[in-house]
Order: C-alpha cells, then sequence, then structure tokens
C-alpha cells in the first residue's frame, strides 16, 4: 500500500513541478509550486518520514512559497513584459537536463539491498540532532539570524 | 520498495529543475527551479536514510530545510530591491552590477 501512495505522489509532484517550471503566470507557477512541496511532503511519509513530512508541508509551503507570493503582490504584473521563446535554449535545456537525469539513473543501477520504511519521528530526530549534530543545528540558527537581518537591510526602501 | 524509485523521482525533478533554470528568464521561475532542485536532492537523503537505516541523511535535510528559507527571504529581498530599481524582473534586464 505504501508503494500505491509513493508512485501518486511522486507522480503529482512531478506534474506540479513541470507546472511551477513551464507556466506563463508566476502565481500559477508558484501555488503549482506548493502542490509540488505538499506532494512531496506526502512522499516522505509514505516512507516513515513523518517529522519531515509535516516541516515539508509547514516550511515549505507554508513559509517559503508565502514569502514568494508575498513578493510577488509588491510587483505590478500589467508592466511586465512576456518572455520570448527561443527554440534553441530550450533544446540546450531539455538536452541537459535529460542527460542529467540519465546520469543519476544510471547512478542508482549498483544498489541492489531495499529500502525499509520505518516512523521517524520528531523524538528520533531529536536525539542525534541535539547530540551529535548540536554545534550545525546552533551555525543554523545563527545563519537564520543573519539572513533575516540581511534581508531587512537589502530590501528596506532608502530615502 | 526499490531504491531506484527515489533515484527516478529524484532525477526527474532535478531535470526538470535544471530545465527552468537554463529556459526561463523571469527571476521569480528561477528560484522555483532552485528549489525544486535543492528538493531533489532533499528527496535523495531521504530515501538513503531509509535505505541504510540511520537517521542522519534526515537531519541533513533539516538542515537543507533552513538553508533554504534563509536563500530565499535574502533572494528575495534582493530581486524586491532589484524590481524597484529597474522596474523589471526579467534576468536579461540585470545587466548592471553598479549603480
Amino acid at each position: 500500500m505504501n508503494e500505491v501512495f509513493f508512485y501518486f505522489f511522486a507522480v503529482l509532484s512531478l506534474v506540479f513541478g513541470l507546472v511551477a517550471v513551464t507556466s506563463r503566470n508566476i502565481v500559477r507557477g508558484g501555488v503549482a509550486l506548493l502542490g509540488c512541496f505538499v506532494s512531496l511532503g506526502a512522499v516522505y511519509f509514505t516512507v516513515g518520514a513523518e517529522f519531515l513530512g509535516i516541516v515539508q508541508v509547514i516550511v515549505y509551503g507554508g513559509a517559503i512559497i508565502v514569502l514568494y507570493l508575498f513578493a510577488l503582490m509588491t510587483m505590478d504584473f500589467a508592466t511586465l513584459k512576456s518572455e520570448p521563446i527561443k527554440m534553441a535554449i530550450v533544446a540546450v535545456g531539455g538536452a541537459l537536463a535529460l542527460t542529467t537525469s540519465l546520469l543519476l539513473f544510471v547512478g542508482s543501477s549498483g544498489i541492489a539491498e531495499s529500502v525499509k520504511p520505518s516512523i521517524s519521528g520528531a523524538e528520533d530526530i531529536a536525539v542525534p540532532m541535539f547530540f551529535k549534530f548540536l554545534l550545525p543545528f546552533e551555525a543554523v540558527s545563527v545563519l537564520l539570524l543573519i539572513a533575516t537581518v540581511g534581508a531587512v537591510a537589502i530590501g528596506r526602501r532608502e530615502d | 520498495m526499490s531504491p531506484v524509485n527515489f533515484f527516478v523521482l529524484s532525477s526527474l525533478l532535478f531535470g526538470i529543475g535544471l530545465f527552468g533554470l537554463i529556459v526561463r528568464r523571469n527571476v521569480i521561475t528561477v528560484f522555483f527551479s532552485l528549489e525544486l532542485l535543492l528538493n531533489s536532492a532533499n528527496v535523495l537523503l531521504v530515501g538513503f536514510s531509509k535505505l541504510h537505516g540511520n537517521l542522519y541523511g534526515e537531519i541533513f535535510v533539516f538542515f537543507v530545510l533552513a538553508v533554504a528559507a534563509a536563500e530565499a527571504a535574502v533572494g528575495l529581498a534582493i530581486v524586491v530591491a532589484l524590481y524597484r530599481l529597474t522596474g523589471s524582473i526579467d534576468t536579461s534586464d540585470f545587466r548592471r552590477l553598479r549603480w
């Protein structure tokens, strides 16, 4: 049953990702990206990574996408010019994307073991995070503070 | 469940993100593509974490989430500042690196 859900949400996230990247309407692209992230959270759930699934929906869906849509609201869409499509660039991008995908896929051929879904909730994650990875955790908190101050400093209107 | 599933999902997400990164000229959509690239790495990290039966991969995904949030905040601030300066979010209009 887990596999059925995995395939369903994997296909859903790929479709939403394609819409997000190719959509001409930016707001529609943002909402499609939200669907992609929520589907990926569901994919994490199918292998038992419960905490990550929840955090994915909250941080990516709730914080990052809202941040993007909020920034989009400060822009005037009527004055934005539509981008021309150059077939050469599309061909180069498609070829490069296909090659990279194939290379990554070929890398998986040597693995014979199988994934064992196991529940990992907040409690299981907390023990290694707060003991073995305490220093990176603190460094990330400082990074978030610096990013917040930097974002305010850059985005401030200078009079 | 075979780990190949995770490889296929991750590689396809990476391909989609790379395609958007190359083809699109809209800064916001380029940022969307970047998020897709980060997420493709996350999928693979979760898959390997479950494959090996330890949680270090999942903890790394947590750190990637935090760094992605920081990147989005600073990147969007830069884009909004550039939009105020040039009135456009097209990458081909961002040619001047000084003011």
